[in-house]
């Protein structure tokens, strides 16, 4: 992408001046490097579209314009069809790239010069505190692995559920190579690196990995030693009873036996030190969803989470800065290396080596490592794709049926400061609707980096950047009907009519709890009727949307190689074998049956955790 | 009919802790059964001589490896695995022994540069990287040397007393088996003899001990165990001694408890390889199994208790076993087809636990008229066979070449023995076994678009069966 031609769009979008616009647009180029190639196009044609809009309506440039005539151009933007997409898109792009020069990328001493009255606006508290020191990992870089090795067992993908799966084949006394794609993350890197940089080299394709579809649904994916659970907000939830049941007795999976399955959630629980969140550092984004739900009579409770130790400093998503949050990095793979486990790092897996109907083991680059059992935990949109390059991608079902655990976003604005970054990146839950397979929990982030995007262009984005720290968030997510499809280079993803309904009454209810909270208004979120003060407002600017007009991101994808009993519905059987070759595991969130209406890693790290042992 | 080749292949290796690489060379002789074709799926014997330069800066350096002893193996499926693996042991000139292990990785794509490059680890007996090697086969220089080497050549078979001589060389963690089973026709009596050298892995002294199971028709089984004794190297024709049990290629003796036996060879049949002949010579597999003297008469006594048995000519046979252990699960079928024809199975599940899940590998080597099925590799036939272990039923079905075959083994209760042994590391198990089973043995052809039955045996309570498992 152009920098000159994003400058002046960066200046209109964001309602910044030009010398801001200048760094912005930049760091912009510099992030888009990392997204996928038609993410980065269609933000290419973006600012293309609103500079031809510029010369078509005044003749000139975009840069020669006024701040006024700049906004005109942007309205004319959204108003074509398809406009209002691209210019979104374009906005979620400028405020990353902002949300690093505005103030963390500055020197501390900078930071303070230029917002010396508002200390609380700081994204990111500093960290005097010391980090919990990293637990040692065998690692090894691709390049210095050797060519041509064998190994018992191969993992393919170190996340949540290839981590339990290393360690489980390790301690059983397999020779176990973990083959991961991404890189090692210190905690040295989180607490020296600034988050928007951090943001793009956690994240596959950048952070900006998109399913298509009316509307389109972002699908951030973590990558690295660790998988998604290095940027995963904490949240642990048990599979709910009315979901094992279903898996056992409608896909025919006996470990999802409760009674069984209860106790491999203890274990990882206690693997992970899952705890309820004490609330002295829950922050104030928490503390008002709790108020909120509190006067609306709603269950609500500080969310149980892996992180003893949390001190609120919110960066959850871009890699906690003090090992706090426990990632598997920090537990299963070290436990796995000192049983004998490695990992090869920046090694992603063409394929696997399958001869005679029986895995032989995975190639990458010009690696190759024999074993005569392969465990594919490379995620639920990377797995069923490496199974098709294997060309064991023959099951009709493989790459169907991906759920997503669609989320919406809500803010309200207060007339206090709320400071939501600093406090508990994911707080607190509201399980009333919970039963409707709809889970609100509080979430913030630093500005930027959270899904929730501030309405308007120019002056008025601008206007509410500069509040942002009287907005408090909240998220909420729908069990959804599994209408995703993976394909070798693109997700596409089908909204349900009625998950968008469900998602339309997600909003109103997150409204009147921040609404119940004290919040003079509700930013909605919705293009049409961005904000909302009373109920009946909320109520009205919901059912205003059409479900291409939500704004959805997701964060749980799954059930792309799904187990099940049934061989004609199911490309995984009951304990974990890929069908129609021997010697392939699939133990990540792919192998869950449906959605687990919760946040999922203990699920997947209990499935992965029961697959393995019988296999071990 | 054999095939032989040579092949020369240079480049370096790097060694870890080293800077520098250093120049290797390795120049190997193969040999392989049948003809070097693209289609194969072959596993050749290798001997040759290992290179490794001295330090790179010093032309005077002594050589780091200079051995003209290697060997090893070479597996070749260029299409159907699409790999060329060499697995060779070599020592270095200050007499550590390593492996080199490492595969041409054909991709069709790019047929030249994958055939001619062969990236290797090297390592040491504890399965530590010690270094890297890049090897090329220079097709200008080496292809017609190579070409021109090629050779195919019948040699005289190793010889059944060859094939009976102990192997065990010191290393611990191992166990050798020397077992007869035989059947006398005139009572329906069936014998089983089982001598095992035993040495433990936590490297205490190796020892002789077995048993022998008389089952008589119309009576339960009986079981006597002899040894242990340390073991001793046989002398003369003998190739096994515990005590007084001795077994040489023309002769079973001994005695354990109230049992005693005094049985005279004759015949026997060329060796029956139901593992590959190269997984017998190297043991890269955890336990190889063949039959020395599938078809061979036996005469002489057998006293047990009261009862003594003249044996004339009773059929029967001497099997070998060579490995680490036993497997995690495994079955056994020794059937006699009279006339010199037999059908061998193995069919074993790997004692690594990760593995257990896999189906069991079932070698299948059916002799009939003189000609051994499946035609290739017994490994890579085992890949279009399942075993389904059970008692007291258990069966292999599927392909034997372009036959079908279903093989239906019953062991029943009342005629068999279960023993109860331990391995080398210790972990027990149970082998039930019988020489009095039933088994049925149907190969089916296709002709005129239909399966038809080509031949089939009935064994009534004369075929030679076990089924082993850790229990
Ligand atoms: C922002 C965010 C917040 C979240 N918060 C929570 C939460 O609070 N609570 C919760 O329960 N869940 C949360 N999740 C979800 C949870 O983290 C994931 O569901 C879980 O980590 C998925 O585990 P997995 O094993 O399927 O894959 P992952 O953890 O994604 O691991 C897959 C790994 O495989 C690697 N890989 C992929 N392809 C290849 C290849 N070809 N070769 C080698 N390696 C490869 C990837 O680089 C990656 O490291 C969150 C997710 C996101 C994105
Ligand atoms: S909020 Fe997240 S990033 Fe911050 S300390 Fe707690 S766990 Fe770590």
């Amino acid at each position: 992408m152009s920098e000159r031609a994003l400058r002046a769009v960066a200046a209109a979008v964001l309602g910044v001046d030009d010398a801001r616009a200048r760094v912005v647009a930049a760091r912009a180029v510099r992030l888009a490097g990392a997204f996928p190639r038609p993410v980065a196009a269609g933000l290419r044609a973006a600012a293309v579209t609103v500079n031809a809009a510029a010369y078509a309506r005044t003749g000139t440039g975009l840069a020669a314009l006024t701040p006024d005539r700049r906004e005109a151009v942007c309205a004319a933007v959204t108003a074509l069809p398809g406009g209002a997409q691209l210019l979104d898109a374009l906005k979620t792009v400028l405020l990353l790239a902002a949300s690093d020069t505005a103030v963390a990328a500055m020197p501390r001493q900078a930071r303070a010069d230029r917002l010396p009255a508002r200390p609380d606006r700081l994204p990111a508290r500093p960290d005097p505190l010391p980090a919990r020191p990293d637990p040692p990992l065998t690692c090894i870089t691709a390049a210095e692995w050797p060519a041509r090795t064998s190994a018992d067992v191969v993992v393919v993908g170190s996340g949540a559920g290839g981590a339990v799966a290393a360690r489980e084949f390790a301690r059983a006394g397999a020779r176990v190579v973990v083959v991961e794609e991404g890189r090692r993350f210190t905690v040295d890197e989180f607490r020296r690196l600034p988050p928007a940089d951090r943001f793009v080299s956690l994240y596959r394709d950048g952070g900006a990995t998109l399913a298509l579809g009316r509307p389109p649904v972002l699908l951030p994916q973590g990558r690295g030693v660790g998988g998604t659970t290095l940027v995963n907000s904490g949240t642990c939830y048990r599979t709910p009873t009315r979901v094992l049941r279903r898996w056992r007795d409608a896909y025919g999976v006996p470990v999802a036996d409760p009674a069984h399955f209860d106790r491999l959630l203890d274990e990882v629980e206690a693997l992970l030190a899952v705890a309820p969140q004490p609330t002295d550092v829950l922050g104030r984004n928490g503390a008002l969803a709790l108020a909120g739900a509190r006067r609306l009579g709603w269950r609500a409770a500080p969310l149980r989470r892996n992180a003893p130790g949390c001190a609120g400093s919110c960066q959850c998503a871009v890699g906690c800065p003090r090992n706090a949050k426990n990632g598997v990095h920090l537990n299963a793979l070290p436990q796995a290396c000192a049983a004998g486990a490695v990992i090869v790092t920046g090694a992603r897996v063409r394929r696997l080596l399958v001869t005679g109907g029986r895995a032989a083991g995975v190639r990458f680059g010009e690696h190759e490592i024999l074993a005569p059992l392969v465990v594919v935990a490379a995620g639920a949109v990377e797995t069923p794709r490496l199974l098709r390059r294997s060309g064991l991608g023959g099951h009709p079902q493989l790459g169907r049926n991906l759920a997503v655990h669609p989320a919406v976003s809500v803010a309200g604005r207060f007339a206090e400061p709320v400071v939501s970054w600093s406090g508990v990146l994911q707080s607190v839950g509201i399980e009333e609707l919970h039963d409707d397979g709809v889970l609100i929990e509080a979430t913030a982030g630093p500005p930027g980096l959270v899904s929730f995007v501030p309405p308007g262009y120019g002056r008025t984005l601008r206007a509410q950047l500069d509040g942002a720290d009287r907005l408090a968030t909240l998220g909420a997510m729908v069990a959804d009907v599994p209408g995703g499809r993976v394909g070798a280079r693109t997700v596409r993803y089908r909204l349900a009519p009625t998950d968008a309904d469900r998602l339309r009454e997600a909003i109103v209810a997150m409204g009147r709890v921040l609404l119940a909270a004290g919040a003079d208004e509700v930013l909605t979120g919705i293009e049409a009727r961005p904000y909302a003060r009373t109920a009946d407002e909320l109520a009205a600017a919901a059912a205003s949307a059409a479900p291409a007009d939500l704004h959805l991101a997701a964060f749980h994808p799954g059930g792309t190689a799904r187990m099940g009993a049934d061989p004609a519905r199911a490309p995984v059987d009951p304990a974990g074998r890929l069908r129609g070759v021997h010697g392939v595991l699939v133990v990540d969130a792919s192998a869950l049956p449906t959605c687990p209406e919760v946040n999922p890693q203990l699920s997947i790290m209990a499935l992965a955790l029961a697959v393995s042992r019988a296999a071990a | 009919m054999r095939t032989a080749f040579r092949e020369v292949m240079t480049g370096d290796v790097r060694l870890a802790g080293e800077p520098a690489a250093r120049a290797m060379r390795l120049e190997l002789r193969a040999e392989l059964p049948g003809l070097l074709h693209p289609w194969m799926a072959a596993t050749a014997e290798v001997t040759g001589h290992v290179h490794v330069a001295g330090s790179g800066d010093d032309p005077a350096a002594p050589d780091w490896a200079d051995d003209p002893a290697a060997t090893g193996i070479l597996e070749i499926a260029p299409l159907r695995a699409r790999r060329i693996r060499y697995r060779l042991s070599f020592t270095t000139a200050d007499g550590r022994r390593l492996h080199l292990d490492g595969w041409k990785s054909i991709r069709l794509g790019r047929p030249v540069r994958t055939m001619t490059r062969l990236p290797a680890t090297v390592l040491d007996d504890s399965g530590r990287v010690v270094g890297e090697a890049r090897l090329r086969f220079a097709l200008t220089r080496q292809l017609l040397p190579m070409a021109v080497s090629v050779r195919t050549r019948t040699d005289p078979p190793p010889t059944a007393a060859d094939l009976l001589r102990p192997r065990w060389r010191g290393r611990p963690g191992r166990l050798e088996v020397w077992y007869a089973t035989i059947t006398e026709p005139r009572t329906g009596t069936g014998l089983w003899l089982h001598h095992e050298l035993v040495a433990p892995g936590d490297g205490a002294a190796p020892y002789a001990h077995g048993w022998t199971g008389v089952f008589p028709a119309g009576a339960a089984p009986v079981l006597a165990r002899f040894g242990p004794v340390p073991w001793r190297a046989p002398d003369g024709p003998e190739v096994y001694r515990a005590g007084e049990v001795t077994v040489s290629a023309d002769r079973l003796r001994g005695s354990a408890g109230d049992l005693s036996w005094d049985l005279r060879r004759c015949g026997g049949g060329a060796p029956l390889y139901t593992f590959p002949r190269w997984a017998w010579r190297h043991d890269v597999l955890p336990a190889a199994q063949i039959v020395p003297l599938p078809a061979a008469t036996f005469t002489g006594t057998l006293r047990y208790g009261q009862t003594v048995v003249e044996l004339a000519r009773a059929p029967g046979n001497i099997a070998r076993i060579d490995g680490h252990g036993n497997a995690a699960r495994w079955a056994w079928l020794h059937a006699d087809l009279g006339g010199g024809d037999v059908c061998e199975v193995v069919a074993a599940v790997a004692a690594r636990p990760w593995l257990s899940r896999l189906p069991a590998l079932p070698m299948v080597r059916l002799r009939v008229g003189g000609v051994d099925l499946p035609g290739g590799d017994p490994l890579l036939g085992a890949a279009r066979l399942r075993a389904d272990l059970d008692l007291p039923h258990w069966t292999v079905t599927g392909r034997l070449g372009g036959a079908r075959l279903r093989i239906d083994v019953i062991q029943p209760a009342d005629r068999t023995l279960a023993v109860e042994y331990v391995n080398p590391d210790g972990s027990p198990v149970v082998c039930h076994n019988t020489e009095r089973a039933h088994a049925r043995i149907v190969v089916e052809r296709r002709t005129g678009g239909q399966w038809r039955t080509w031949r089939s045996w009935t064994l009534d309570g004369t075929a030679h069966a076990e089924v082993g498992r850790r229990e």
